[in-house]
């Protein structure tokens, strides 16, 4: 019985193993690895069928992630070395990846292909740019900006969204009485840095080097900041929250300003019953400043096919799928002849997301919170944590900043 | 025996051991000696490798507060699982006592281990939320508390949030075990027992705990590993936040390795994680007077 | 022996269940009614009750062939398990050479963490050439250590004389596990395959890791899928998390009665 049993096992193993894929054979293949975004999936079929005509032979592997198991997965197959030909990645996790010498440097392609550089908007490519090598090309492109409860700014005796730090968290502190708060932000990969930048902070020095951020302005606005949340002029989402909580509650209507990017916009409409083009207000926040989230277009250096990834960028990202991708997924491309018609569209079609996209292209030039450091994720953990600790009360504005400091200079050094 | 068969005989052993070992060894050594070796390393996946010594373990000890942040949060939870252990056995000893319908409690209890640690996690994050949960609810309805707590946002609940989940994921599993050592337990020894005069607190102290031993070890063990698992449950829950109030050690690995990609220091981590897991089992064998103690003894 | 009142101790087994099944209800009733999402104050009964998320999981992925795709693994899982595990039990029951070191080998690998063993774990499937079959996701749970002590700590249990019996037959140590051992022990059997389920079931890291395919996924896998892209959580989230969770449930309430024998034997002999 148990010989038989035996057999039985060897002959599943068997069947399993046989039923093992065989490796590519003679077919070319190139992969592209897309983050979170599996409603797209018809349109980035008609993208491979588009780069299929121009290379019939080549087959185009599509694989999506969302954004924590993003980075297992990409992170497994560098050890691999089966990294995917073509990668798609959000805000700054692409930093360290260039700094070790693992994505493709763009420059070549883009001089080879003149009308691509313009193609793409120069204030923009800058983003992607590290030790004078291009590293990606704009997706889909983001940064923040204010949204605002014109009711609730009403109810406060208020007339128009702030236009400096002090007022900032004045009017939040005039909204935010009983259950409502004055203001919120998102604070995921930086996103909260224009409330230092209106304050003049710098994060680091110009070479790079050193934590630059530990001055008494910044302790000031730490504090006031810290102060304000403990009063409930701030929502502690704002510290707390990630992506839902912050905007579940701007949607709840009691939140009287937030500073989030477009996404942001389209997540709390669907759920906000009260937004309307009467009742949220736009604006830069004070001082014009904000954090881009954008996505860019890579090439990983492991890739066999380098010439074949950058053809399929460049299909993914022309006039005809940018387009659509914007009108789709409702967002600017970075392309401004692209943008352009994708702003016409939403003007017609839908003012109030016309009016939210509009300013993600404004004011370009005083994006923040985009620096270009290997060790951007490292650095930001250890920034943010440690400011949280003082925005939720725990720690003196000071302590936390200087505390902050050390830590950042040990890694900048190590 | 002659030698010739005590050779086979050996053979035969080595050879019914070997599908096993050889699955530890791929999955489990190996890949424990390729973070040893790592651990020694400065890498990154695209540059090659330089010998560094203790410089991680350095950065480790001596200079980062999350480490030992994630260490104390990890003693912690560790420590809650004799609370679990406990209730279980509470749990086991109700069931125990002759009832009818005993099958159906021990199913109903039962039913939360299978459930996957990520739908745990999810679960439980929507019960303890502030505005909609479930839980701030009752409180409310009670009178207990004004307004809803945030807890896995409160520096003191996070935690104790977190491990209550924990609890409930794996009580069900803790009192089938401890169930079972409970029924094996000769009813005759206390009946012997109160014939000669002992209540039911002696007789509870003397019989059922030493004999249950066995059972209450594997449980400790068991909840080690489990420990591993709630992975899930608190990357799903608090992401080892606020400001690290949640972070285990385990957790602290996976971000170092994949989300702010130090694998090596990752490597480091892990080691001192074996070595930490590997101490606290030797202390919990000494104090449950052990399986592993009569394992060797059976040799 | 006095009698107690069993009433008392129903009432603590009746909160006790209740506070166990209470979350549990609270999906099943969302997921059937889409209350609670968005509602607020709760309510304790469903209204409106629709199959919609059930529907939705089942056609927004490709359920059925995740579902192969699990089964299989863990069929695999399971029955590996099963024979590797009572061969080294077995193994373990006999007096050789070296053995104290093999215990003391499987109790400190009983102490590594899976989720620090991922990439060495994946460049070893690729060398096998196993990435994204189900041999290779089923792979590294086909022997667990918990379940070869329980093997061995039934096998203890076996009365010598009939282990001596048999030797004196002629019998070889094969023929010993199959015929002697394992028929007396379905109860650790049991033990094994609930657990064995159980673990391969609800994996989902190593399935994230070594799968690339979309076709070769496992159910766990699906579960962010349910993650909206938003990040929000729909109501057809909780129905896949009942769907899930039936067959665990399943095969624990058909060896239920064998898996507490299993764990009896288990536990009390060490």
């Amino acid at each position: 019985m148990k010989l038989v049993r035996l057999v039985v096992l060897g002959a599943v193993l068997m069947a399993a193993v046989a039923g093992c894929p065989e490796t590519a054979a003679a077919q070319q293949k190139i992969s592209v690895l897309t983050w979170n975004i599996p409603v797209y999936k018809e349109k980035i079929e008609g993208w491979i069928a588009d780069f299929r005509k121009i290379h019939p032979d080549v087959q185009v592997e599509w694989l999506d992630k969302k954004g924590p198991e993003w980075g297992p997965f990409y992170q497994t197959q560098l050890v691999a070395g089966t990294a995917p030909d073509v990668i798609d990645v959000q805000g700054g996790l692409w930093l360290e990846y260039a700094a070790n010498n693992g994505l493709v440097d763009l420059g070549p392609f883009l001089a080879r292909d003149p009308e691509v550089k313009d193609y793409y908007n120069p204030r923009i490519l800058p983003s992607w740019n590290y030790e004078g090598k291009q590293y990606m090309v704009p997706f889909y492109i983001s940064k923040t900006l204010l949204f605002y409860n014109k009711t609730m700014l009403k109810e406060a005796g208020l007339t128009r969204p702030p236009q400096s730090f002090e007022e900032l968290v004045d009017f939040a502190r005039q909204m935010g009485k009983g259950e409502k708060s004055g203001f919120m932000t998102l604070n995921f990969d930086w996103l909260y840095w224009p409330l230092f930048a209106m304050n003049g902070v710098e994060l680091l020095s110009p070479d790079g080097k050193k934590a630059a951020f530990n001055t008494p302005s910044a302790a000031k606005a730490l504090d006031t900041l810290a102060k304000a949340t403990a009063d409930g002029a701030v929502n502690k989402v704002s510290w707390t929250g990630r992506w839902v909580e912050p905007n579940d509650a701007f949607a709840s209507g009691t939140v009287g300003m937030y500073q989030a990017h477009a996404p942001a916009f389209f997540y709390v409409r669907g759920s906000g019953k009260w937004i309307s083009a009467d009742t949220l207000g736009v604006a830069q926040m004070p001082g014009g400043f904000a954090t881009p989230n954008s996505h860019g277009f890579g090439i990983s250096k492991s890739s066999k096919r380098p010439d074949l990834a950058w053809d399929f960028i460049k299909v993914a990202t022309n006039e005809k799928w940018g387009y659509t991708f914007g009108t789709t997924l409702r967002n600017l491309t970075g392309a401004p002849r692209v943008d352009t018609r994708i702003l016409e569209y939403f003007q017609k079609e839908d003012p109030l997301a016309y009016s939210v996209l509009k300013t993600q292209v404004e004011n370009l030039d005083k994006l923040v919170g985009n620096w270009r450091q290997a060790k951007d994720a490292q650095i930001k953990e250890a920034f943010y944590t440690e400011i949280q600790a003082a925005l939720l009360g725990r720690k003196p504005a000071a302590q936390a900043l200087a505390e902050a400091e050390r830590k950042v200079n040990r890694i900048l050094q190590r | 025996m002659n030698v010739a068969r005590r050779w086979r005989r050996q053979g035969v052993i080595w050879l019914l051991l070997a599908p096993s070992l050889a699955i530890f060894f791929l999955y489990r050594i190996v890949p424990l000696g390729w973070n040893a070796v790592l651990s020694v390393q400065k890498w990154s996946p695209l540059r090659p490798a330089e010998f560094a010594g203790l410089y991680h373990y350095e950065e480790m000890l001596l200079h980062d507060d999350v480490f030992w942040t994630s260490l104390g949060n990890t003693l912690v939870y560790m420590a809650s699982a004799p609370i679990g252990i406990a209730l279980a056995l509470a749990l086991a000893l109700l069931v125990n006592a002759g009832l009818r319908g005993r099958t159906v409690y021990r199913a109903i209890i039962f039913v939360s281990y299978p459930l996957m640690t990520v739908a745990v996690g999810i679960i439980w994050r929507w019960l303890y939320d502030e505005k909609l949960g479930l839980i701030n609810y009752v409180l409310i309805r009670l009178g207990l508390v004004e307004r809803g707590i945030a807890f896995l946002d409160s520096f003191t609940w996070a935690m104790p949030a977190v491990i209550v989940a924990a609890i409930w994921q794996i009580v069900g599993f803790f009192m089938i075990i401890v169930l079972a050592g409970l029924q094996s337990i000769p009813p005759n020894l206390y009946e012997a027992a109160a014939i000669d005069g002992a209540d039911r607190g002696q007789r509870f102290a003397r019989i059922t705990v030493p004999l249950l031993r066995p059972s209450l070890f594997l449980c400790l063990v068991l909840g080690i590993i489990n420990s591993f698992t709630s992975f899930d449950l608190i990357y799903v829950m608090t992401r080892g936040g606020p400001n690290y109030a949640t972070e285990l050690l385990i957790t602290y690995i996976y971000r170092a390795a994949f989300v702010l990609s130090q694998l090596d220091y990752a490597a480091a981590l892990t080691v001192v994680l074996f070595v930490l897991l590997l101490a606290v089992t030797w202390a919990a064998n000494r104090a449950t007077g052990g399986e592993a103690g009569a394992v060797e003894a059976a040799e | 022996m006095r009698r107690t009142p069993t009433w008392p101790i129903h009432l603590v087994l009746l909160v006790v269940s209740a506070a166990m099944v209470t979350p549990l209800y609270w999906v099943l009733k969302t997921s059937i009614t889409g209350d609670n999402i968005f509602a607020y104050p709760p309510a304790l009964f469903p209204r409106h009750v629709h199959l919609y998320y059930y529907v939705d999981v089942w056609y927004y992925i490709p359920f059925v062939r995740f579902l192969v795709n699990s089964t299989l693994v863990s069929l695999i899982v399971v029955v590996g398990n099963v024979v590797f595990n009572a061969m080294a039990g077995y193994a373990l029951t006999l007096a050789f050479r070296g053995k104290r070191a093999v215990v003391l080998l499987l109790l400190s690998c009983m102490m590594i963490p899976f989720q620090a063993t991922i990439i060495p774990a994946y460049l070893i499937t690729k060398e096998l050439r196993l990435l994204n079959t189900h041999l290779g996701l089923a792979l590294p749970l086909c022997s667990t250590i918990v379940c070869i002590f329980v093997f061995k700590a039934a096998f203890d249990a076996v009365p010598r004389s009939l282990i001596d019996a048999a030797r004196i037959d002629g019998l070889g140590d094969l023929r010993i596990l199959a015929r002697i051992m394992l028929p007396l022990s379905t109860a650790a059997v049991a033990t094994n395959v609930i657990l064995a389920f159980i673990w391969s079931w609800n994996n989902f890291l190593w399935p994230l890791i070594v799968v690339r395919n979309q076709e070769m996924q496992t159910l766990p896998l699906a579960l962010s899928t349910f993650l909206s892209y938003l990040e929000n959580t729909t109501g057809a989230l909780y129905a896949f998390c009942i769907m899930v969770l039936i067959p665990g449930v399943l095969v624990f309430a058909l060896a239920q009665k064998q898996f507490v024998e299993g764990l009896t034997s288990g536990a009390t002999k060490g």
